[in-house]
């Protein structure tokens, strides 16, 4: 039978298309399962970076371990700051909510500091046996979107950890966001001032000055990234100020502090 | 056997995919900043170039001519959306590192190219051995780019330090430039160049 008879044509190219289904499917169900895990395991590696676990990691502690001894998953209504059960908290995906008008609600511009557009009613929270709590924040980075965990001290103020888990900053400038020389200096910062205002600020590189009065509650910036370490200030402050967990960190605060 | 020595060994050096086919330029930009993505992609690519190559020559006499670019690209397709799919189940974190390049192998000119050339035309066994070749001289390539993006971009190789920076409280001021992808484009250049100027025969 010559090669290119129409009938040839059709055999092949129909053989050839169950073939390559049935391994496509086959290599489709082993990432499936795999792959949930992965990314569940990969937000518990950051949520334990962030809540001051990062040593245990690096000495080959077992995060799954680490992670379901020490953090209980919370959810935060965060337009009142109270723990809410209104949506299964093992179900929900804080990102994905985003997209679910009933679960998310559009920030006005004005108060936007962090360019994030649209932000989940509901926070998933990690409260972490030692007392403090993690919390996710994201927003608006140089050349994409940041997104990490902070972690705060049952005094609702000093905090004890920042990580990111996905970021494009510009390698070797932005990108020294995760570099932990960097990260060193956020833990023990106040994020709020005596007065309980706002304090938390990131400032160029240089300009902190570790006998400032504010200096507790100042981080210096990355050198040759003044941009990222302003997008880095402004997603700090809009989380951690009225319009994200302020509110939950005050009642937090009351309950564990 | 000296045909099958060719076909692993030729691509290497005397014909060598990027620097005198100047094919899969594309990704040898993006995933060369480190070397343990340069490696996972020359892995990827020499294991798809190889199974494309021996899969496309085990059906080249079936192959009706008016579909054979569709028959390659279905079977290099495949293989690559294979490989991507078992990165991201066992390697995450490299799969991510990695990004759509993975994906993109399907694009890459070095597959398709050698499925056309040389596949369509040989035995099973030499084409395999041409695959695993060509895969080779990619990475060559690929590696040796990682190596000094690495080195003089953050002061490492395979993420142990071997250079102290700046930003880690030593010495070593790093070369923003090495962490970008265009700096590939110059040390692909000075690769290209020294390998003409080693093998003049090369010259056009």
């Amino acid at each position: 039978m010559s090669n290119d008879s129409i009938f040839k044509t059709f055999l092949v190219a129909f053989l050839l298309c169950v073939v390559c289904s049935v391994l496509v499917c086959l290599a489709a169900i082993v990432r499936i399962d795999k792959e949930a895990y992965n990314k569940q395991l990969e937000i518990r590696k950051t949520v334990l970076a962030a809540g001051g676990y990062q040593q245990q990691i690096d000495a080959g502690g077992k995060i799954d371990e680490l992670f379901t001894t020490n953090m209980e998953l919370k959810l935060v209504d965060l337009a009142t700051g109270e723990y809410t059960t209104a949506v299964d908290a093992a179900t929900y995906n804080q990102r994905e909510a985003v997209e679910n008008p009933e679960l998310s609600v559009g920030i006005p511009a004005d108060l936007d500091i962090a360019k994030i557009g649209t932000r989940a009613k509901y926070a998933a929270v990690y409260l972490d046996k030692s007392g403090t709590v993690v919390l996710p924040i994201h927003g608006g980075g140089m050349w994409g979107p940041i997104y990490g965990y902070i972690s705060v001290a049952a005094d609702g103020t000093t905090i004890k950890g920042l990580t990111f888990y996905q970021h494009a900053e510009t390698p070797g400038l932005g990108a020294e966001i995760d570099n932990p020389n960097w990260k060193k200096q956020w833990p023990e910062k106040k994020i709020y001032n005596s007065s309980g205002k706002l304090a938390i600020k990131v400032v160029k590189k240089g300009k902190y000055n570790a006998s400032a009065a504010d200096a507790v509650s100042t981080v210096d910036g990355l050198a040759g990234a003044t941009v990222t370490g302003n997008k880095v200030n402004a997603i700090i402050r809009y989380w951690l100020g009225e319009n994200g967990y302020a509110p939950f960190l005050a009642k937090f605060k009351a309950e564990r502090g | 056997m000296a045909k099958a020595k060719d076909a692993l060994l030729d691509p290497l050096f005397n014909n060598n995919p990027i620097a005198l086919q100047i094919l899969g330029i594309c990704s040898a930009l993006a995933v060369t900043n480190k070397l343990s993505t340069a490696l996972t992609m020359t892995i990827a690519v020499t294991l798809v170039t190889a199974c494309s190559n021996a899969a496309i020559s085990a059906i080249r006499n079936h192959i009706p001519n008016s579909i054979r670019i569709i028959v390659q690209m279905t079977i290099i397709a495949t293989l690559v959306i294979i490989i991507d799919q078992m990165l991201k189940a066992y390697l995450y974190e490299m799969s991510k590192a990695l990004s759509v390049y993975v994906g993109l192998i399907i694009t890459n000119c070095i597959v398709m190219g050698r499925a056309e050339a040389y596949a369509m035309k040989n035995p099973v066994g030499l084409s395999f051995l041409d695959g695993i070749g060509n895969g080779l001289g990619y990475g060559v390539v690929l590696m040796s780019v990682g190596f000094v993006r690495e080195l003089f971009g953050s002061g490492k190789l395979f993420g142990v330090t071997i250079l102290n920076t700046v930003n880690d409280g030593g010495w070593y001021v790093t070369n923003g430039l090495m962490l970008l992808a265009p700096s590939a484009f110059f040390l692909i250049g000075f690769i290209i160049w020294g390998l003409r100027t080693w093998k003049p025969e090369l010259q056009e």
